[in-house]
């Protein structure tokens, strides 16, 4: 654990925090957990850069996947499952298209999303994402404002979804319900109120 | 020979238990399984030493075959690849026949593998130990076959390292046959610039090599050339060669056929009227040559060539030749054999086709290159007589990206997973060569390591640091093109930084993987040379034996036994030329006697074994009145094939014979009873 120094000023104690790395940090079993639900060598990341070079979510943010890649080898749990970068990931698997060590980089943070979950680590707008989700279908309902766009470009105005076909609703809320993941959100949701 | 001696004598086996540090002892209890060698039938003696290979090792087995009479030795221990010589010579220094031994491998086959399961692995070895101590129990005396040795050699490769190789071997006193299947030698190092870390312009220090290779008496150069057939073996190696039309012959060929003062000159005039307009591969297709050519000025030997498949046959260039008579268009490939004693592969290297990576743009981006071409374009030789330019416009670039490990280092299964081992040290090179002659403009390096690891390597990199060369430590994840300016941008992250580039340049070298050549594959073949997963031409060991092959009189030097740089392709040819010149020294070579034997009273000469041979050692032959089989010894490899297929058991295979087979599953099955 990085060492605290006692001072009275708590921000000055966490401005002059022992920020070192300390093996004391890792957690072993992280990175098997990662790689057990993730289904990826992450330990053979040679931290190339190319993941990162390729996320269209990094150059427009603090997220670095190649950073999470190696918290994942060191073990480094605590700091990768708080890191609230860790849903900036679009998974759009350009990382995993072009890692040369053929690692999914993209499943890696999906692994340690699971794990963030089950410490009930969630951003809000993740869970509230999950509410639309079992309402409508959607995690971007349709708007007036996008209807009258669609008709403008001589579409219908709901699109081919459970926007036109409201009886598929309960089919998702189902699957939903299996995994609980609307109880789990509508849980995590209310603690925080 | 005909009747084979049986061995009527009492076996007196001694076996001794190699620890081999604690690689075995780590995990095999030593002492038990030497007291339990005692155990066994026909042991009279059993001991255990640290390290069995080194000098008071051999000497326990020396001492124990005069002390004890013993007539088989059986040592526990690594892998017959690398001691069953060793322990050979121990066993022939105590006064026995030196095949009279027999190794148990309880490293490779057990410590290593089972290095968790102390107990297992103990057992294991004393099921080892017991099945060598039977076959030990059968051994017998065997003499090996020498054969006389063909005091020529050949080379296969006119690159640097197979020039080299000929160099030493000539001057070794040995004829010896180049073959290079291009009109010239030279090989890739005459495609580059200059060469690292001394920067020596590359056809400054090549040129004088060509040509002494040209003249040496003891050379005989066959370019255009190539490997057709090959039978034989060590010492009498006959190789059939394919010498390709070439449509134009030398001065000396001219002489024999009469012509007086005929022959090629290289006086290039027959190009200057030839119609047809091909690319120059040596320019990597930037400039285009003739359907009759020559790479280069400085090719050797310097006569031209016609490419008979663009060819239209219109003559003119026979008509410009005029009286020196050096062009016939009616020219046809020509076979023929020479006999060798022993070959060294040079077959060198090529570039992977790097556009299958398409993230880079490699075709698709006018101003994406690859290094080779890049050596060509600085060159002032070259296409653009040493101009660097952009294949877009022909402008001068500003800021030029290097994308190292372009492919190498790559597990996709697109790529290659080993490091090309020379593109670091070349880059560094180029960004040097940009800042000598193009001022003002930057080459930015992006970079996983660099592996500067030669001597004055580093040394180089400290250099081009200093002179300015800008380093981004990332790989590139992809390059994108600006379709107006044809403009490129290479995006990575800085991984020191830990943000993401997004690079406007120029120009883009990509620092390609290297491979096997195309045709490696079938020259190895014919070698009966193997091959690594990756395709690279396989050393006997690593270590202890990097230059030859486990094809007995087949070395390898260069490119083509893994990457490798200049200083690495010339001390490989160096020591590949002195192992294929020591054979040849010599005079004979002993054959390992793994041969099979007729028994003749046994064979009933109906010839089914001939043709299952698949080294062609099987004859019919007249004797005494029979028609019986017969072996050529030099020739069979002791693969057991004939006698494991003789319907009538006539066929002794030597070291292998069935009563030792016999004798070993009998020990595993009935655990040491007889
Ligand atoms: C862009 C680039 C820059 C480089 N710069 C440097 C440098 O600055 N310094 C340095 O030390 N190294 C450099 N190298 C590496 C250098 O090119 C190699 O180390 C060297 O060429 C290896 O020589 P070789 O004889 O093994 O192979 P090659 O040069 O490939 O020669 C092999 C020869 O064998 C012939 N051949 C192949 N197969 C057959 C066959 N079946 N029958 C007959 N002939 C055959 C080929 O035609 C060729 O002539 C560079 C490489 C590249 C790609
Ligand atoms: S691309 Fe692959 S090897 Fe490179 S840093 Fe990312 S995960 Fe690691
Ligand atoms: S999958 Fe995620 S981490 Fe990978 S490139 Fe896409 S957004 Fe970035
Ligand atoms: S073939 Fe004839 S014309 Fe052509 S270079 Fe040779 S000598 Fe000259
Ligand atoms: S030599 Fe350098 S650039 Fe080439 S593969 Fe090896 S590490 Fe990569």
């Amino acid at each position: 654990m990085a060492r605290a120094k006692n001072y009275l000023d708590q921000k000055l104690a966490e401005k002059l925090r022992d920020r070192k790395y300390y093996t004391t940090d890792s957690n072993p079993e992280f990175l098997k957990e990662v790689e057990k639900i993730g289904q990826t060598p992450a330990h053979m990341c040679y931290q190339c850069g190319t993941c990162t070079g390729s996320c269209p979510s990094a150059p427009r943010s603090s997220y670095r996947i190649r950073l999470f890649m190696r918290k994942a080898v060191l073990g480094l749990e605590e700091e990768a499952l708080t890191d609230p970068d860790l849903w900036l990931c679009t998974t759009c698997y350009s990382c995993t298209d072009r890692c040369p060590r053929d690692i999914a980089p993209t499943d890696v943070i999906m692994a340690m999303r699971n794990l963030a979950f089950r410490k009930d680590i969630v951003p809000r707008n993740f869970l509230q994402t999950v509410q639309l989700i079992y309402k409508s279908g959607h995690g971007v309902p349709n708007n007036d404002v996008n209807r009258a766009a669609r008709v403008k470009l001589g579409l219908e105005a709901e699109p081919e979804t459970t926007h036109k076909y409201p009886e598929y609703i309960p089919g998702i809320q189902k699957i939903l319900d299996h995994y609980k993941l609307k109880d789990e959100a509508d849980r995590i949701l209310a603690k925080g109120e | 020979m005909a009747e084979i001696k049986k061995n009527e004598e009492q076996p007196k086996i001694g076996v001794f238990v190699c620890h081999c540090g604690t690689n075995i002892a780590g995990s095999v209890n030593i002492q038990d399984v030497m007291e339990y060698a005692k155990t066994l039938p026909n042991v009279v003696v059993s001991d255990e030493y640290q390290y069995m290979c080194s000098t008071p090792g051999q000497g326990k087995i020396a001492d124990a075959i005069k002390e004890h009479n013993l007539t088989g030795i059986v040592v526990a221990a690594c892998s017959p690849r690398l001691h069953e010589p060793t322990f050979r010579n121990a066993t022939k220094a105590g006064g026995l026949n030196p095949f009279r031994f027999e190794m148990a491998n309880i490293r490779e086959q057990n410590s290593w593998v089972h290095m968790h399961q102390p107990e297992e692995a103990t057992e294991k070895a004393k099921d080892a130990v017991r099945i060598a101590v039977a076959k030990a129990s059968k051994l017998e005396d065997l003499f090996p076959k020498s054969v006389p040795v063909e005091k020529t050699a050949m080379v296969v490769g006119g690159g640097v390292g197979g020039m080299q190789a000929a160099l030493d071997l000539a001057d070794a006193g040995i004829k010896t046959y180049l073959v290079e299947k291009t009109p010239t030698i030279g090989g890739r190092m005459s495609q580059l610039d200059k060469t690292f870390p001394t920067l020596d312009c590359s056809q400054c220090i090549l040129t004088p090599k060509m040509v002494d290779v040209f003249r040496n008496e003891n050379i005989e150069l066959l370019t255009y050339t190539e490997v057709e057939e090959v039978q034989g073996y060590i010492g009498n190696f006959d190789v059939t060669l394919r010498k390709k039309a070439r449509g134009v012959i030398t001065p000396a060929e001219a002489e024999a056929k009469g012509i007086v003062g005929g022959g090629c000159t290289g006086c290039g005039d027959c190009v200057a009227v030839c119609p047809v307009i091909k690319p120059n591969d040596f320019e990597l297709g930037m400039a285009p040559r003739k359907a009759i050519y020559v790479y280069h000025p400085q090719v050797v030997p310097l006569i031209y060539t016609v490419d008979f498949d663009s060819c239209v046959k219109c003559g003119l260039c026979v008509e410009a030749c005029g009286t020196k008579k050096a062009i016939d268009l009616e020219m046809e490939d020509e076979l023929i054999t020479v006999k060798v004693g022993t070959v060294v592969l040079a077959l060198g290297y090529e570039i992977f086709p790097i556009e299958k990576k398409f993230e880079w743009g490699y075709k698709n981006f006018d101003n994406v290159i690859t290094s080779l071409e890049f050596e060509r374009l600085i060159c002032a030789s070259g296409p653009t007589g040493g101009k660097l330019i952009r294949p877009s416009d022909g402008e001068k670039p500003k800021k030029i990206a290097f994308v190292l490990c372009a492919g190498s280092r790559d597990n996709t299964g697109v790529g290659k997973p080993y490091c090309s081992r020379f593109c670091c040290m070349y880059s560094l090179k180029h960004a040097h060569q940009i800042i000598e002659k193009m001022p003002g403009a930057i080459p930015y390096i992006f970079y996983m390591d660099i592996r500067s690891f030669g001597k004055m390597y580093e040394e180089f990199y400290y250099r081009i640091q200093d002179e300015g060369a800008k380093f981004i430590r990332g790989r590139v994840a992809n390059i994108t093109e600006d379709p107006e300016s044809k403009n490129l941008y290479v995006h990575a992250e800085d991984t020191l930084l830990g943000r993401p580039v997004d690079l406007e340049v120029d120009m883009v070298v990509l620092a390609a993987a290297i491979q096997p050549t195309a045709e490696t594959e079938k020259t190895r073949r014919l070698f009966g040379v193997s091959c690594s997963q990756d395709g690279w031409l396989l050393e006997a060991h690593p270590k202890l034996n990097p230059c030859g092959t486990t094809t007995a009189g087949v070395y390898l030097a260069g490119a083509c036994q893994g990457p490798k740089d200049i200083p690495d392709t010339v001390a490989q040819a160096e020591g590949a030329a002195s192992a294929a010149s020591i054979p040849i020294h010599k005079g004979e070579v002993e054959l390992e006697p793994y041969f099979a034997q007729c028994i003749e009273d046994k064979c009933a000469g109906c010839g089914l074994c001939v043709p299952q041979c698949p080294y062609s050692a099987l004859a019919l032959v007249e004797k005494d009145g029979r028609t019986v089989m017969q072996v050529t010894e030099a020739k069979c490899k002791g693969c057991g094939t004939c006698g494991g297929f003789c319907p009538g058991g006539a066929i002794w295979m030597q070291h292998f014979a069935t009563p030792q087979i016999v004798a070993q599953i009998d020990a595993f099955l009935l655990g040491g009873e007889q």
